[in-house]
Formats: C-alpha cells, structure tokens, sequence
C-alpha cells in the first residue's frame, strides 16, 4: 500500500514537471529540396492584371494603437465594397507580444496572406526569401512606380521584394514646450542648451522634473546619432561594428553626461515610474519629463497622452553635437503578402488598395506616417489628410539624416528588454554596474557577437 | 470481437488521454531533448549537433545568474507560501464567528492565479509613487524604489506567489479536519501546550499533505512565469531574470529552440532531483497513519 502511493505520487510529480520540458522545439526543420524547387516553380508565375479576381478569403495582420485599428478597420470595409467577392478577415493588436506571435507564425506558415511587417523582419526572417512573396511579380497589380527605387531596395532581399514600404521613419527630439516656459526657458535648439536646461529644472521646477526622459534603447540611438556626428561615419559596415572601443567609450560618456547633469532620469527612476513604456508614463502625462526622443510616427502617440493644457513641440537636430549630420532614416514598416499564400492576386490587390487607390488612402491617411507612395503622397496633401505634426517631424528626419542603419540593428538579441546587449549595457551603466570602458566593450563584443551570428 | 472490446474496456476508455499524453507532451518532451543537442533556429534550421548548448548554460554568466535567481525564488517562496497556508488555515479550523468569510476571503487570490490583472495591479500597488509606498509616505516613511532596485524586485514578486496560499490552505484545512480530536483532548489531560501539540501532534499527523504541498509548489515555483514576465520582465539588471523567463526569450523572441530546450531540460533535471529528495526525505518526517506504528 505504502509502495503504491509512492508510485502514484512520484507519477504525479513525474507528470507534472513533464511540462517543463515540454515546450522547446518543434517540428519543422529546414525545408526539403523538393518543396523548394516546387516553391521556385511557382515563383515563376507572375501576376496578371485582367481585371478579374477570385471570389475568395483573405487574411490580413497588423499591430498598432486604437487609431490605427480603426482606419484600417475603415480601408479594409472600403476594399470589401470595391471588390465584392473578397472577403478580409483582420488579426491586429497591441505591439507588445505581437513580433513572438508573428515569427511562430511564420516558423509554422500560418501566417495570414497580408501582414503588416517591421523593416528588419525581411532579414531576420526571411534572408533566404522564403517567408514572404517577391513583390516583383505583382508588379501588374501593384503600382510599383509610386516608390523611389532606394525605398523598394531598402526591401529587396534574397533579389525578392519582400515588402512594399510604408513610410520612411526616424528619431527626432518632441518637447514638451509647457513645461519649458514653466521653467522660464525655450525648448532646446542646441545640445548646449539641453545641458543647461537640466540644472535649471532641477532648480525651477524641483527634483522630479528632467528636460528629457531616455529608455535604454532610446540611449543607444541617441548616442548613435552622438557619435556619428562627431566622427562621420555609420554605425555598422560590411557587418562590423564601424566604431573602436575608444570611440564607444565618448558615446557612452555623452549618456552618462546626460544623468549627471539631470538633464534625463536614471533608468532606476524610469522602471520606478511604473509604467509599461514613456506614454504610459504619468510623468510624462503631466509635463514632469518634458522631452523624449523618438520615432516620427510615434508623435501623435505622446502628444495624445499629455494632459490637457499642455504644448506637443517638433524639436529640431542640435547643430553642436559635431562636424556631421548625424541619424538615420530607415523604412518604419512595410506590407508583405506571404509565400504561403493561396491567393496572392488578392492579396497584391488588397496591399495596392492601402496604398495607391484613393479610397484606400483616404482611410488609411498618414496613421502609419508619411506615405511613400507618391500618389498617396498627393491624396493626402490635397486632402488635407496628413497630420501637421507627424509631417513636421517627417520633413525634419529625411532633410537632416544622412547615414544609414544596418537591419541587424534591430535584432532581438540586441534590443530586447532587458537581456538585449543594448538594455544590459545601457542599464548596466546607469545603475552603476559598468565603468564606461566595461560598457564600451561589451557592447562592442555583444554586438559583433549578434551580428556574426 | 465482443470478447476483445470486454478484456480492452479499461484500455479504449483511456484511449484519449493516451493520445493527449503521446502527442502533447511525450512527443514534445522526446522532441525537446533531441533539440537541446542541437543548435536549431527556427529561421536557420540546424547546423550543428553536440553539447554546446549545455557547455554554454554552465559557462554563461547570464544563464548562471539566472539559474541561482530561480533557486532563490523557489527557495523563498515555498516555504513562506506553505508557512503562510498552514498558519491561516490552523487559525480557521477554529470555531470561530465569520469562518467561512474568511475562508472565501484567504481562497481568493488562488483563484486569481497567474492572472495578468493581478500582475499589473501588483506593478501599480509597488511602483515609486504607488499604494505602499505613499500609504508609508503618511507614516512619514520614504519607501524604497521596490521596482526597480535590484535588491528588492525579487521579494515583489516573491510577495505575489506567496499571497496567493489559498489553494494550498484548502488542502491543509482538509487535512487538519482529519487530525482525531482525542490526541489533543489526551495531549490536553497530559498538560501538553498549544505549542506543544501543534508541533507534536498537528506536523506529524498532516506531514503527508505537507510533503504532497512541498511537491506540488516546488514544481509551480520553477516553472513561474507570469509575475515576473509582466512585473519586471525579469529586470532590473536581471534580478528577476528566472529561467522560465530565458527559456521564453531564448524561444521565441530569439528563435533559438536548440537552446531554449537545453534551458528547459535543465530546469527539469533540477526539479527531478529536487523532487526525489524531497521523496528520499520522506522517511525522516513524514507519517503516514497506515503504516504499522507510524514513524
């Protein structure tokens, strides 16, 4: 009796530490020859614009804010009146999980026909073309001729159009300029000035109030643009971190400067705040950190969550932070039908739709930024549809940015929270646990590391 | 043909469980250690087999760092959530007004679980200017940075399993209804104290549902993952960094599935052995009451 109930409960243990283990790889590995070649075959076949379609179910992904669902939502029921027969089912969420959920899909071919997809998605999913279909057969379908040749390269791998790009995205300083006159000064013009802004919030406004709030990731793209101001030249080349330790070394004093001159909390304070990403931060909502330094498409996202009675500011480059222009501009996003597709004419219909029929536009606007695609361009001027701030901030980044960014930049390895090589030297630093030349070379090693792989 | 249903009866009648347990967790599991000698990405395939993805779990500081702050999770919250079920559910075998409320009341937070409600609320209750710390701010206190000090994140999150006893306290009301009113009546006529009788007759009697509690929260406590994944997301400086947490990284967000089992082939040979020490134990300090003259 005794001995049984051991068994048992041993058995019950046994099946329940089974689950542990349970969840790592599965099934697929690489593919046959046999499928590829099929797939090769197939690729063969380009898409006729006939003027006729397939009454069919499509599939269509995205991620964003509740502003972008809805005007999408809106393209898509527009699409479904224009061509009755095609039906569009959408999947869309918040960013936070979506890549996980994607890249299994993908892994899996599961993935819906349409997928709105990130610029560095092509390489780190698709390097050898497989994932996504080449675009360059629906070149009858979709109005290839709307997109500069540079963008439609930027989107070209494995000599497959991956995606069609969206807009042109890059990072740029937003103040909030309330809390700037609350201070008794003007918004920033020059890296000088910031400086200087940190000590008299700190003396005006009290303690808790800092001119600029700087995630770790946001500090590495900042120093970024730092150090290519101050030594002309990209941050990655031929695969290769493009920068010594000793250059690495006055990137990262120029963050470190930033803390110890109050001029940006330390990444302590930030994850005290709480909040699950800088909008979502109270203190930004309420003008306590009055500058942040993001994405242009990102400006309606925070101006949205100020509190009422405060002023959303463009922020111009600083002209004194070195010799170059330095930042870069990369393709924020870009639609991509997959290779698993049953119906890619649809699809390309559906993605020429978004982004080249007036309809389309019209519903779509400039939620995603500033189309590329010149005719979209020309709808929303003349309609009035592009939104004064993201277009501000849009005109700043592509007139200003001068160098460019290597996919691998946005790798999870090195971006991701807080095991990325990015947020471990960043935090590393703030909380006191790297010296700078520690800091230096681990993110040199742990970059070149990643970028290697 | 009818013969055959008769003598196989038991075995169709286990059929779907069987097929569940082949293809959702024997194959999986079988599956996963094959991976975990390989270098397998999802988007690269394989290209190397060996033990390097072992080599690099024992070698690696990171991996190091976040296998020693599973042990110290595990460590800490079992025996505090087992203290804290068998203290409240000693005081609620009690004859006292208003038990079933608070029986209701301690169960629960178990039922909440893992839920992602209770994780964010838990965020908003600790961060800087949240609930403790200004409810500490009235007392004149300053409260610590309980977020986003790496001294003190872990305890958060520790704090929010062990608030969650219910489930565990159940059993042990279970088990202390069982407990024969005649030892402490006789323990009682012997002048034996509360104390006394607590920890000679009380421990003993209920040492099998305390060893079957043990087991059972030693497995949850290395396999945890919601609290820290939406509290911390295993920060500061990966001081809530458990190996759930690597073992998800390492799966999907870098599609390194050879090293993501290898991780989770680990966490199982230490909750294996863990586990068969904890049945090793057995003899030492647990009673079992049909065992001739117990021990």
């Amino acid at each position: 009796m005794k001995k049984m109930k051991r068994f048992l409960a041993l058995a019950l243990s046994c099946t329940m530490i089974f689950s542990l283990a349970g969840c790592g790889g599965t099934e697929k590995e690489t593919k046959t020859e046999t499928e590829a070649t099929t797939e090769e075959t197939e690729a063969d076949d380009k898409l006729v614009n006939d003027g006729e379609y397939e009454e069919c179910t499509i599939r269509l992904s995205w991620w964003g804010g509740e502003a972008r669902h809805e005007v999408t939502q809106a393209a898509v029921n527009a699409f479904m009146e224009a061509y009755p027969g095609i039906k569009v089912e959408t999947e869309f969420a918040a960013w936070t999980g979506w890549e996980d959920k994607m890249s299994t899909a993908f892994y899996a071919g599961t993935e819906p026909d349409v997928n709105q997809i990130n610029w560095n998605w092509i390489t780190a999913y698709s390097s050898d073309g497989s994932v996504f279909y080449d675009l360059n057969k629906a070149s009858e379908i979709i109005d290839l001729s709307q997109f500069s040749d540079e963008s439609l390269t930027e989107c070209t791998v494995a000599d497959k159009l991956q995606g069609i790009p969206v807009a042109m995205t890059g990072r740029i300083f937003y103040w909030n300029q309330t809390t700037f006159e609350k201070a008794g000064i003007s918004v920033p013009t020059t890296m000088e000035e910031l400086l200087n802004a940190g000590q008299i919030f700190k003396e005006k406004l009290g303690e808790d109030y800092y001119p600029l709030v700087l995630n770790e990731y946001d500090r590495m793209i900042l120093m970024v643009y730092y150090l290519e101001s101050v030594y002309g030249k990209n941050w990655v080349e031929d695969g290769e971190v493009n920068y010594t330790q000793e250059e690495i070394e006055k990137g990262l004093e120029f963050i470190k400067l930033l803390e110890e001159k109050h001029v940006t909390p330390t990444v302590m304070q930030i994850i005290g705040d709480g909040a699950e990403s800088l909008d979502k931060n109270q203190k930004w909502m309420s003008g306590k950190y009055a500058g942040i330094f993001e994405w242009d498409s990102s400006a309606n996202k925070f101006k949205g969550a100020l509190e009422a009675g405060q002023t959303f500011t463009v922020g111009d480059y600083f002209k004194d932070m070195g010799d170059y222009q330095g930042g870069f501009a990369k393709v924020s996003l870009a639609f991509a039908i997959s290779e698993k597709t049953e119906h890619p004419k649809e699809a390309a219909m559906l993605i020429n739709f978004l982004m080249n029929e007036e309809a389309g536009v019209k519903a779509m606007g400039s939620e995603r930024g500033v189309p590329l695609s010149k005719k979209a361009l020309e709808l929303c001027e003349t309609n009035g549809l592009l939104d004064a701030t993201v277009a501000e901030a849009n005109g700043k980044v592509l007139d200003w940015a001068s160098f460019t960014l290597d996919p691998m930049f946005e790798d999870a390895g090195l971006k991701g929270n807080p095991d990325g090589v990015y947020f471990d030297v960043m935090s590393g630093l703030s909380y006191g646990d790297y010296t700078v030349e520690d800091a230096a070379a681990e993110l040199l090693d742990g970059i070149n590391g990643v970028l290697s792989k | 043909m009818k013969k055959w249903v008769k003598r196989n009866t038991g075995l169709l009648f286990i059929l779907p469980w069987l097929f569940g347990f082949c293809v959702f967790k024997a194959y999986p599991f079988l599956s996963s250690l094959y991976y975990s000698f390989t270098d397998f990405n999802l988007f690269k395939g394989i290209s190397e087999y060996g033990f390097m993805n072992y080599k690099e779990i024992f070698t690696d500081k990171d991996t190091i760092s976040s296998l020693i702050v599973t042990f110290k999770y595990a460590f800490l919250t079992v025996p505090l959530k087992l203290a804290a079920a068998l203290f409240i559910a000693y005081i609620l075998n009690f004859k006292i007004k208003g038990v079933n409320f608070f029986r209701t009341a301690y169960y629960i937070p178990s039922i909440l679980g893992g839920s992602v409600a209770i994780a964010v609320l838990w965020k908003a209750l600790f961060r800087d200017d949240g609930v403790i710390n200004s409810m500490l701010g009235m007392f004149g206190v300053a409260g610590p940075q309980w977020l986003s000090d790496p001294d003190y994140a872990l305890f958060i999150i520790c704090f929010l399993r062990v608030w969650q006893f219910g489930a565990a306290m159940v059993i042990f009301l279970a088990a202390l209804k069982g407990v024969p009113t005649e030892l402490y009546e006789s323990a009682s006529v012997e002048g034996a104290s509360k104390w006394k009788q607590f920890f000679s007759i009380t421990i003993p009697m209920i040492s099998p549902v305390i060893f079957y509690n043990l087991v059972t929260q030693l497995c949850q406590a290395f396999q945890e993952f919601n609290g820290p994944y939406i509290i911390t997301q295993g920060g500061p400086r990966k001081s809530t960094m458990l190996i759930s947490l690597m073992v998800y990284r390492s799966a999907f967000q870098q599609n390194e599935m050879g090293m993501a089992s290898a991780l989770a082939w680990v966490m199982f040979i230490v909750v294996m052995v863990l586990t068969v020490i904890s049945f090793l134990s057995q003899k030492y300090w647990v009673y079992y009451s049909d065992e001739d003259g117990g021990r």
